[in-house]
């Protein structure tokens, strides 16, 4: 039940090539864990009914990640998610070193010192983790 | 008017026409599918010459049911397989049941999304390499969109020559392969979706603004 939403409940904007955004999706469920290595997924033809785009966008990703050797078809077999750790290693990297440009983008026109953003994160990071912790334990509790 | 339209639409893509009502779109539709004389100027199907024989090659979707209203949508099946020699009968009981359709409603008492499923599943149970569709998306409910939206991305689709006219660019520009952009009677632009996006970081949206607002 909770595997289908990773596919159906995407959002896209229409304006960044929706290949790119495929491939986003795939690397940022694969860094939350949605995705395992080795995992099947969907075929393109599937993908693209779920996530309802064209078709040709979906072969399109899955070209790309075939060759960025993030995906694996063997023959007639359905694709997988690669087993290289090395690979799913470099993905999460990927990630957290855009997340951080993201950030830095944000902030650089503001006037602050390395020291006042390294506070400012170091308290959001327990707050955060507080949340995350709340809200997986919360069903235990009951 | 139109005055000078060339445009392709390639089996395999979806291409979508649009324009300001009174542009030319459902025009178009009529003379590919030779309802409408042209004065000057050919359609070509798969390089050959518009001719007699378009129906085996294309199927036509129009905005609104044709049928009549009292008869059920089994007996509106039943009459197209008697009638189309390329009708397909797994496809359209395919989409009867995806589409959570009733055999026995009318077509008279059908919800605008539930007529706009069904005149879909007329044109796509035709065997045909090519399928016209005029508006299948206007005026009609969200999740009804989303379901049609879903066939679109499907095998049922795959392969053929989807050629349609929408106002909804929104939420179904995701879908598009390729856009025909007319005005004052003549393609003002033509283009792949996804190349405009990857070289010009534009939506179909975006270029409409640009083609239509200046």
């Amino acid at each position: 039940m909770k595997e289908s939403g990773i596919w159906t409940e995407v959002t896209f904007n229409s304006r960044d090539p929706l290949y790119l955004q495929v491939i986003r999706h795939f690397k940022e469920q694969i860094a939350i864990g949605q995705l395992q290595a080795g995992q099947v997924i969907p075929s393109r033809r599937e993908l693209g009914a779920q996530m309802k785009i064209n078709p040709n966008t979906a072969q399109r990703a899955y070209k790309e990640m075939e060759e960025q050797l993030l995906i694996i078809t063997e023959g007639n077999l359905p694709s997988r998610i690669t087993n290289d750790v090395r690979v799913l290693r470099h993905i999460r990297s990927e990630l957290l070193n855009d997340a951080v440009d993201s950030f830095f983008s944000s902030v650089h026109k503001i006037d602050v010192s390395l020291a006042e953003l390294i506070e400012l994160v170091t308290s959001k990071y327990g707050l955060v983790r507080t949340e995350d912790t709340k809200i997986d334990g919360g069903g235990e509790q009951l | 008017m139109l005055n000078g339209v060339t445009f392709t639409a390639e089996k395999g893509q979806i291409t979508c026409l649009i324009g300001i009502n009174g542009a030319g779109k459902t025009t178009i539709m009529k003379a590919i599918m030779g309802l409408t004389p042209l004065k000057s100027g050919s359609i070509q199907i798969d390089g050959q010459p518009l001719s007699k024989g378009i129906y085996e090659k294309v199927a036509f979707v129009p905005d609104h049911l044709t049928m009549p209203l009292g008869m059920r949508l089994s007996e509106g099946i039943q009459f197209m397989q008697d009638f189309y020699a390329s009708w397909n009968c797994e496809r359209s009981s395919e989409l009867m049941s995806f589409f959570k359709l009733n055999p026995k409603e009318r077509i008279g008492n059908l919800s605008k999304g539930t007529a706009a499923k069904y005149s879909l599943l007329m044109g796509l149970s035709q065997d045909t390499d090519y399928v016209l569709m005029d508006e299948p998306f206007s005026g009609i409910d969200m999740f009804s969109r989303e379901s049609i939206a879903e066939v679109f991305s499907s095998q049922l689709v795959e392969g053929r020559g989807v050629l349609l006219t929408t106002h909804e660019i929104n939420d179904m520009e995701h879908l598009f392969d390729k856009a025909v952009l007319l005005q004052d009677g003549i393609v003002h632009k033509s283009f792949d979706c996804e190349e405009m996006r990857i070289s010009e970081g534009k939506s179909v949206i975006d270029v409409m603004r640009e083609v239509y607002q200046s």
